[in-house]
């Protein structure tokens, strides 16, 4: 392979992960939860990508595993999933009242951000030479980014979004600086997503058969002090 | 010496004569996409034309100010228009003057005056118009910022005839992901300083919804002709920055020779005529923003930018 | 074989359960199953003791995947012993809450995965892998806690869910950094004793790095503190054998895969992993010390003692090597003690018919069985002599103290004696005094007056009471020669 193919590989796979930040930006701060799915999925895409062009650079078949695993598994599967078992009504949710106003939430996923790149470098520096690229403080970044989501959000279907993405965040990191682990790691993206949308969905069907509400981060009937002002809330 | 001022002069001709072209293909075509039966693309020019041979009436109650924004509108466009690369692709003889940063400058004080222009009069709408305008101008103002940080980061220059080669050389360049989105951020930016769609409607006629068109409601005959062509202009010269610099700086003439240079006209048209098909897609599926969530896209803006630094900067 | 076998019965109780053939049928597959399952650890345990590889570990296709040592074997008997009482436990109490066939089905079949997916964890070698198991239990012990289906039990599985998975990624990250750092250091098998083995070659900085993201990330599902938000919620929410389960080993069962990191970070110079698991486990223990005062339900009471608990064990194993001893007996008294609390606090439960504090008067009167066995529960767990947790948590102050960490074991002490006053202050006023019969919540007590528990019930609480009473007093030798073995897995 030419330097000057090699170059280019690496560019798409930083342009690649460059997206996938960006991504994980409009995860925080979109309000349909639609569009929210509609991001994770291109974001998995992204990732598959970049595994795809890392494979390429890098000669592992292993990555182009991971792409392929990635490909089927959440841009296709985790709605198919996602739909059977949770309500439909979580689709056309908006959520009007976050709980920080949509600016303030990104200037601070923009400091988590910057904050990552601080650990992501050394980290990746750590690692050896050939981990070029800005997978690593990217991930990172994503990965504080689905957090934070889950920090701000109250809808079910961005919360189970912002934990999609830090995993997404995750491997998007590992893919760089574990290259050869072998399957597990395929098998690890395959189990984990679809773990994280079956339980988040049976439960959110649930609640909403229960509560009425799949916003559900508003339930907070569960806390210390005295049991009746826990009991006035659980009224609320 | 002499070829060098005279190609200069020659950007100066170029952007006069096609801004109001690109404007009114803009106009042709989004009427074609929205199957209705427009003016021609010539219209702009006919405008001006009447425009120029009409009265002007200004306010008794206003200053110099109101009388004097109009030509400052018109001139600052052709200042910028002398350093950045409309037509050539190596500095000519005024391009020593100012690089990016210093034609945003410049751009920016058409864009004061105009505003205070707009209080200048007693017409309740031109305040309204100039507080939103400035409101726009403040949340782009970090992006503008940034946008140009990481450019000199990149090329290690604002100077625009240094950074357009930078990013194609090599190729793979040209998919460094701070290029992608850095182009992504300032095509938001062209979009809200060029008053176009999301942000606001250029052609909207609803005094209350205005943003840049009321500013200059109060102008009529000559004045309004040059303000006019001024903002056609600004609009021409963004293009021109983007296209010739950030994105596609090919076409460009890269030898002293009357042919080169020439031949660069139409080429560069066709890079300018194929942006406002984008553009058309953008302002024709998208709605316009309500006004206090401007400050949402300048802010998605602002991110992109911040993604394309960081990309950049902090690259193992 | 009998590894492999080991895993394989809760699979299989699993897909029994799941036939339908009467109303006993799925509690006594599960009972049976369980009590197979713990003779087959005991009989590991008893092997790994004497220091007889079992056929699996010899062979070599197999010793990447699966490896049992001291450290393990106690965690599988741990799960074995707990999984097996909580089972008897279950027969009476959840019939006693009379639910359909098909939710009974549910619960044994969730019940079966869960203990698959926690015998897992000690047993498998690939940390990848064991992470996969651990996501396993998130999904099983998440449908177990939300089973009554309420509004609060919903809120509390949600809670439990979305701090855990969270918890789960960041851990993810820490794995694999941590394959990085063997990578970068030269390469070969990642699996815990291959990691031992390449530990002196990784960059200390990624090792570090993983380390700390494991800590945090598996940390939120032990319950350490900043992330122990969750843990009272759904280990009070579910029912009452399963916050047995989830107390006694499912939180140990995770700070298992923190405590293989112990030797690997004693490799890197100037690591201090230990001064972090000393700082992280006296904030739990105190944090809940103080949570526990102001309580106003009973089996949140025990749960806040679960994180403090978990704070000891870090403060000890951050005491370094001379307390590893009386960590891993810290580890199994909680065990056994917790979930004979639980099962104390299940049979108030079903005595009284709410898990208000405040409501609950007299309860000896009401339930002898029950009050009593509350009372001992409370004692057994705060650390009264001369019960099983007093042995350990001496032990390791004893180490402190000889240390001369005077300012950790001062707090630690303070810390203990504090829980021991706000577990004691709310039981004792649940117990004695005069009898009250509260407005039932969804526990509908059949008559007034005395209350006879299921006989099911009656028997785990015997059952669980042996060990709490023996291992305070006396610590059979092979059971020694385990911890010791345990205690020494955690050094290099």
């Amino acid at each position: 392979m030419s330097d000057a193919t090699k170059h280019l590989l690496e560019n798409l796979n930083a342009l690649a992960a460059g997206l996938f930040l960006l991504t994980g930006f409009g995860i925080v701060a979109t309000r349909q939860a639609r569009g929210c799915l509609n991001l994770f999925i291109a974001q998995s895409l992204l990732l598959a990508a970049s595994a795809a062009l890392l494979g390429l650079r890098y000669n592992s078949a292993h990555l182009y595993g991971v792409a392929l695993v990635n490909l089927v598994s959440k841009p296709i599967i985790v709605p198919w999933l996602l739909r059977r078992t949770s309500p439909a009504g979580i689709y056309t949710r908006r959520e009007i009242d976050q709980v920080l106003n949509i600016p303030t939430a990104l200037l601070i996923a923009m400091a988590l951000a910057v904050g990552s790149y601080f650990v992501g470098i050394p980290l990746a520096k750590a690692v050896g030479p050939d981990v070029r690229g800005p997978n690593v403080p990217i991930g990172i970044a994503v990965l504080l980014l689905g957090a934070f989501t889950l920090t701000v959000r109250r809808e079910a279907l961005p919360l189970l979004i912002g934990l999609l993405a830090m995993e997404n965040g995750a491997f998007l990191a590992g893919i760089a600086i574990a290259r050869d682990l072998g399957m597990l790691v395929e098998l690890a993206i395959a189990t984990d997503g679809l773990i994280i949308v079956f339980i988040m969905g049976v439960l959110v069907r649930a609640v909403q058969k229960q509560v009425g509400t799949t916003a559900v981060g508003d339930l907070a009937s569960l806390k210390e002090g005295s049991p009746e002002a826990a009991a006035d809330e659980a009224l609320l | 010496m002499a070829e060098r001022v005279l190609f200069n002069l020659l950007q100066v001709a170029v952007v006069l004569i096609f801004a109001p072209l690109a404007s009114g293909v803009l106009s042709r075509l989004k009427e074609m996409v929205q199957s209705k039966r427009g003016p021609s693309m010539f219209q702009p020019y006919r405008d001006l034309w009447k425009l120029f041979h009409k009265d002007e009436i200004v306010s008794e109650d206003s200053s110099w100010i109101f009388r004097f924004t109009p030509y400052i509108v018109f001139v600052t466009p052709i200042f910028v228009a002398l350093l950045i690369p409309v037509l050539t692709s190596y500095p000519l003889f005024f391009a020593f003057m100012g690089d990016m940063l210093g034609a945003g400058f410049v751009l920016a004080l058409g864009g004061f005056f105009a505003t205070l222009a707009a209080v200048d009069t007693a017409n309740p709408y031109g305040p309204v118009g100039a507080s939103r305008t400035r409101m726009v101008g403040f949340l782009a103002e970090p992006v503008f910022m940034i946008v140009f940080f990481t450019v000199s980061f990149v090329a290690g220059s604002t100077i625009p005839y240094i950074v357009q080669q930078k990013w194609v050389t090599p190729l793979a360049n040209f998919f460094a992901p701070s290029h992608v989105l850095l182009v992504l951020a300032f095509i938001m930016l062209i979009l809200a300083e060029g008053g176009r769609i999301p942000v606001d409607n250029p052609t909207g006629h609803f005094e209350l919804a205005m943003i840049d068109e009321s500013k200059s409601l109060e102008y009529s005959g000559r004045g309004f002709a040059l303000v006019k062509w001024g903002g056609q202009m600004k609009l021409f010269v963004l293009l021109c920055v983007l296209l010739n610099v950030l994105v596609t700086p090919w076409g460009l003439a890269a030898g002293q020779s009357y042919g080169a240079v020439l031949l660069a006209i139409p080429l560069v048209l066709f890079k300018v005529f194929c942006f406002l098909l984008v553009l058309v897609v953008i302002e024709s599926s998208l709605s316009k923003l309500r006004l206090f969530r401007i400050a949402e896209f300048l802010g998605a803006a602002l991110i992109t930018s911040v993604a394309a630094m960081m990309t950049q900067i902090f690259l193992p | 074989m009998s590894i492999i076998v080991i895993l394989l019965l809760p699979l299989i109780a699993t897909l029994l359960v799941c036939v339908r053939l009467g109303k006993r049928w799925a509690s006594g597959v599960t009972v049976v199953f369980c009590l197979a399952d713990l003779i087959l650890v005991a009989r590991l345990a008893w092997l790994v003791v004497a220091g007889v590889a079992p056929a699996e570990l010899r062979d070599a296709a197999w010793s990447n995947w699966i490896a049992v040592d001291g450290l393990s074997a106690l965690i599988l008997l741990l799960i074995a012993l707990i999984g097996t009482t909580a089972a008897i436990y279950s027969v009476g109490y959840i019939a006693h809450e009379k639910p359909e066939p098909k939710r009974l089905r549910l619960y044994y079949a969730n019940y079966n995965l869960f203990i698959f997916s926690m015998l897992a964890i000690p047993v498998l070698a690939e940390p990848t892998l064991v992470w996969i198991v651990v996501e396993l239990t998130t999904l099983c012990s998440a449908l177990l806690v939300s089973f009554y289906n309420t509004r609060e039990a919903l809120e509390a599985a949600w809670k439990y869910v979305v701090l855990s998975l969270m918890g789960a990624g960041v851990a993810l990250f820490g794995f694999l950094v941590l394959f990085a750092a063997m990578h970068a250091g030269g390469g070969g098998t990642y699996t815990w004793a291959g990691l031992l083995a390449a530990a002196p070659r990784m960059p200390p900085m990624l090792l570090q790095a993983a380390f700390l993201l494991i800590l945090i990330g598996l940390g939120t599902k032990v319950g350490l503190v900043p992330m122990h938000t969750w843990l009272p919620d759904a280990h009070s929410q579910a029912p009452t054998p399963v916050c047995a389960l989830l107390s006694g080993i499912e939180t140990t069962s995770i700070l298992y895969v923190i405590l293989r990191l112990f030797p690997v970070m004693q490799a890197v110079p100037g690591s201090h992993a230990e001064t972090w698991a000393l700082v992280l486990g006296l904030i739990s223990a105190g944090t809940a010390a103080f949570l526990l005062l102001q309580v106003h339900d009973y089996k949140r009471l025990f749960a806040f003692s679960t994180v403090e608990h978990m704070g000891i064990i870090l403060t000890a194993i951050g005491l370094g090597a001379s307390a590893n001893y009386g960590a891993m007996q810290q580890i199994l008294n909680h065990s056994v003690t917790k979930s004979f609390c639980f099962f104390a606090a299940g049979a108030a439960l079903l005595a009284m018919g709410t898990r208000e504090i405040a409501a609950v008067r007299g309860l000896i009167q009401r339930s002898p069985a029950a009050g009593a066995a509350l009372i001992f529960g409370g004692l057994a767990i705060t650390g009264a002599p001369p019960l099983a947790i007093f042995l350990s948590e001496f032990s390791i102050l004893k180490v402190g103290l000889t240390q001369g960490r005077y300012v950790a074991m001062g707090l630690l002490a303070t810390f203990i004696v504090i829980a021991f006053f706000g577990v004691m202050a709310h039981l004792n006023r649940m117990v004695f005094g005069a009898p009250t019969i509260a407005a039932p919540q969804h526990h509908q007590p059949e008559t007034a007056g005395s209350f006879r528990l299921p006989f099911s019930c009656q028997l785990a609480l015997i059952l669980g009471a042996v060990p709490v009473l023996v291992l305070g007093v006396y610590v059979p030798k092979p059971l020694h020669d385990l911890l010791a073995m345990a205690a020494a897995a955690l050094t290099r």
